[in-house]
């Protein structure tokens, strides 16, 4: 599904991503994990198609596509979901407003009708319940006030309206109590599917406990040191990301 | 720069040959004071990012051509009315259906003409001083004490000129008496193809304990010029709601004056300015802390597209004693083309000590991670842009205090947003 060859990228001129392979097939599910700064967050930002990273070099294909020519917007009507780190507050803009319009241009562009008024309502509340969240937050701004574990819930809120082909979600674990944690976990639990695949970004073991990973690597200096099974995570969590950093150049 | 100068003589004659009505009187004493005056702007400071020379360049070709006033067209007042439910009045280049004045009959609301009515004039500056010199009539709209309306009068101001430059005057008094509540839309509209200069004059008097609503929409040909004052005066314990939208006109100039002379008093108002290439809008607002304790709150915000040009300057005085003020000024601009230009200037004068005052001014452009956001999850640059362009003006939408407008605001919005996004390529 997602091909990533001999990926560099660069951010202001600093090289970020340094000849990084990737492949990830449908049904899976991939865990990247890494120490701060060894391209992680850059890594999801290139394959969804932040304008501040300059790819030098290598490709990046989606179902057989070159992702690195589409738009944002293409990609990710094109099934690509990133799931924020830091999901964007945006006053004024109402959440349910967003949903739909999200909803709708992935409809539109798979040639399909805008859904139903009532159908949206009654499938967004369903996905809500499922993510124990309060229905008065559809009527909100945007992620405008949200708590920390609002926000997140919300990214996966809007990951299930979307049920993208591939989901990319950037530390979705980060500031969240177990509680949220649990709840984000089931979210992206019940979506897990035979024609879906999704790549969880995370600094610790900690996600991987409630979504087991088929395949675990970890990053080091934009490239990837090491990819395993879930026990490599579990190893890494003992060990430190030094003994990665180590091994790797050693 | 010099301050643009008026024909006088032709405006002699002019006046001269108006009717000897209730508004003689008044006219003669605007004319002489006029002529002392002369027109605003030069190098005052107060007038420093707004000139009048074309509009006092219409002015005088209609003065010199006979100061002829054409029929407006009354297909954009259909829609208006239509549209937005209130009790309309319409004036026509000036000029009231005194069928219309005389049809509305609302329970506790007299509406007078002003050519009949015995009362002076109030001055109102020098542009005020040449609105009453050539004015031919006007409405005086009173709301009896302890009044609570049920639904806003609208106040429709239709300009037309059709073939040749046009002048037109428009000046409404407003008294709102103690303990009443009433709601106003005062709705500027022009069209046809020739020049056209609308100077109006509004002067608002809210007795003690009572509440206005009041929603002004300038929508006028982009080619269309206006000068707009209003004063409004707030007696004890009364309150101002005020709002404010400019989407039209090549220059327009509104000036709001707001005071506070009675303790209670409190005036909160707000404004959008959604403009585009040629276009040159100024609000001014000022605000008199007279006494304590008073409060106004104002926020003002800017969409600007082309080679926009805004000018918003919001003046608070906090007068000696009046202790207790609280006055709060914001204005935010949202730059949406390398070209706009905007010039925001909060002004605080204290001469009080127990005051609280604050003000805030913003320019930016569109937040490129929020703009990010909204495209991964599928919308395209232009909707995405639109989509935080529209929230941006929401927020004074939703500060109208009118709310059978807020969907007629929004829709407007966008349709001219999307007009003016499309002639930039933003």
């Amino acid at each position: 599904m997602l091909e990533v060859k001999d990926l560099k990228a660069s951010i202001g001129g600093t090289e970020i991503l340094r000849g990084l392979s990737l492949r990830v097939d449908a049904g899976e599910v991939h865990a990247i994990m890494g120490p701060n700064g060894s391209g992680k967050s850059t890594l999801a930002q290139v394959i969804a198609g932040h304008s501040d990273y300059e790819v030098t070099d290598g490709t990046v294909a989606f179902r057989g596509k070159n992702l690195l020519e589409l738009e944002p917007e293409e990609r990710a009507r094109e099934g690509i979901f990133l799931g924020f780190q830091y999901p964007v507050e945006i006053p004024g803009v109402n959440n349910a407003y967003l949903l739909k319009a999200a909803v709708n241009a992935k409809r539109k562009h798979q040639g399909l009708d805008e859904i139903d008024a009532f159908e949206f309502l009654k499938l967004a509340r369903e996905k809500m319940a499922l993510l124990d969240m309060d229905p008065k937050l559809l009527n909100r701004g945007v992620n405008e006030g949200f708590s920390g574990g609002e926000k997140k819930r919300n990214e996966i809120l809007q990951m299930a309206m979307l049920e993208p082909s591939l989901a990319i979600l950037d530390e979705t674990d980060s500031g969240l109590d177990i509680d949220a944690l649990r709840a984000v976990a089931e979210g992206v639990n019940a979506l897990r599917a035979p024609n879906r695949a999704i790549v969880l970004v995370t600094h610790y073991q900690r996600l991987l406990d409630y979504i087991e990973p088929d395949h675990v690597h970890v990053l080091s200096e934009g490239r990837i040191a090491r990819s395993g099974d879930k026990s490599l995570a579990l190893e890494l969590e003992e060990k430190g990301y030094d003994w990665v950093r180590k091994a790797a150049n050693g | 720069m010099k301050s643009p100068t008026l024909s006088i003589d032709a405006l002699n004659k002019v006046v001269a040959a108006l009717p000897e009505d209730n508004l003689a009187t008044s006219r003669r004493a605007a004319l002489d004071q006029f002529r002392q005056d002369g027109m605003p702007g030069g190098r005052e400071e107060n007038w420093k990012y707004t000139d009048l020379s074309e509009a006092v360049a219409i002015a005088n070709r209609w003065l010199e051509a006979g100061a002829e006033i054409p029929r407006a067209g009354v297909a954009a007042v259909d829609d208006i009315v239509r549209a937005i439910d209130a009790d309309w009045i319409v004036i026509d280049n000036g000029q009231i259906d005194t069928q219309a004045v005389d049809g509305t009959a609302i329970a506790g609301v007299e509406i007078k003409h002003l050519s009949s009515s015995a009362e002076q004039l109030t001055p109102s500056g020098r542009l005020g001083d040449l609105n009453a010199a050539l004015l031919r009539d006007g409405l005086r709209i009173s709301i009896a004490a302890s009044t609570e309306l049920a639904r806003p009068i609208g106040i429709l101001i239709v300009d037309h000129a059709d073939s040749a430059a046009t002048v037109s005057q428009i000046r409404v008094d407003i008294d709102v008496a103690a303990n009443s509540s009433a709601g106003f839309i005062e709705y500027h509209v022009s069209n046809g193809d020739a020049e056209l200069y609308a100077n109006s004059v509004v002067n608002v008097t809210l007795g003690d304990g009572s509440h206005a609503d009041y929603v002004r929409i300038q929508d006028r040909d982009r080619a269309h010029e206006q000068t707009g004052y209003q004063s409004v005066t707030v007696g004890r314990d009364a309150e101002l709601r005020h709002c404010a939208f400019d989407f039209g006109g090549r220059m327009v100039r509104n000036d709001l004056v707001i005071d506070l002379a009675n303790p209670g008093g409190n005036a909160e108002f707000a404004g959008l300015y959604l403009i585009g290439d040629g276009q040159h809008i100024d609000n001014h607002t000022r605000t008199d802390h007279r006494t304590g304790p008073t409060e106004s709150h104002q926020e003002y915000r800017g969409i600007l597209t082309g080679k926009a040009r805004g000018v918003w300057n919001g003046k608070a005085i906090v007068h000696k004693g009046a202790d207790g003020t609280d006055a709060e000024q914001a204005n935010h601009n949202l730059v949406l083309s390398r070209n706009a230009e905007i010039d925001a200037k909060p002004e605080l004068e204290i001469y009080a000590d127990d005051v609280k005052c604050s003000h805030g001014t913003t320019i930016g452009q569109l937040d490129e991670t929020a703009l990010f956001y909204l495209r991964t999850r599928g919308l395209s640059q232009h909707d995405a842009k639109q989509v935080l362009t529209r929230a941006f003006a929401q927020a004074i939408v939703g500060k109208a205090p009118i709310s059978s407008l807020h969907d007629f605001l929004a829709d407007r919005i966008a349709g001219r947003l999307d007009q003016l996004m499309q002639e930039t390529d933003a």
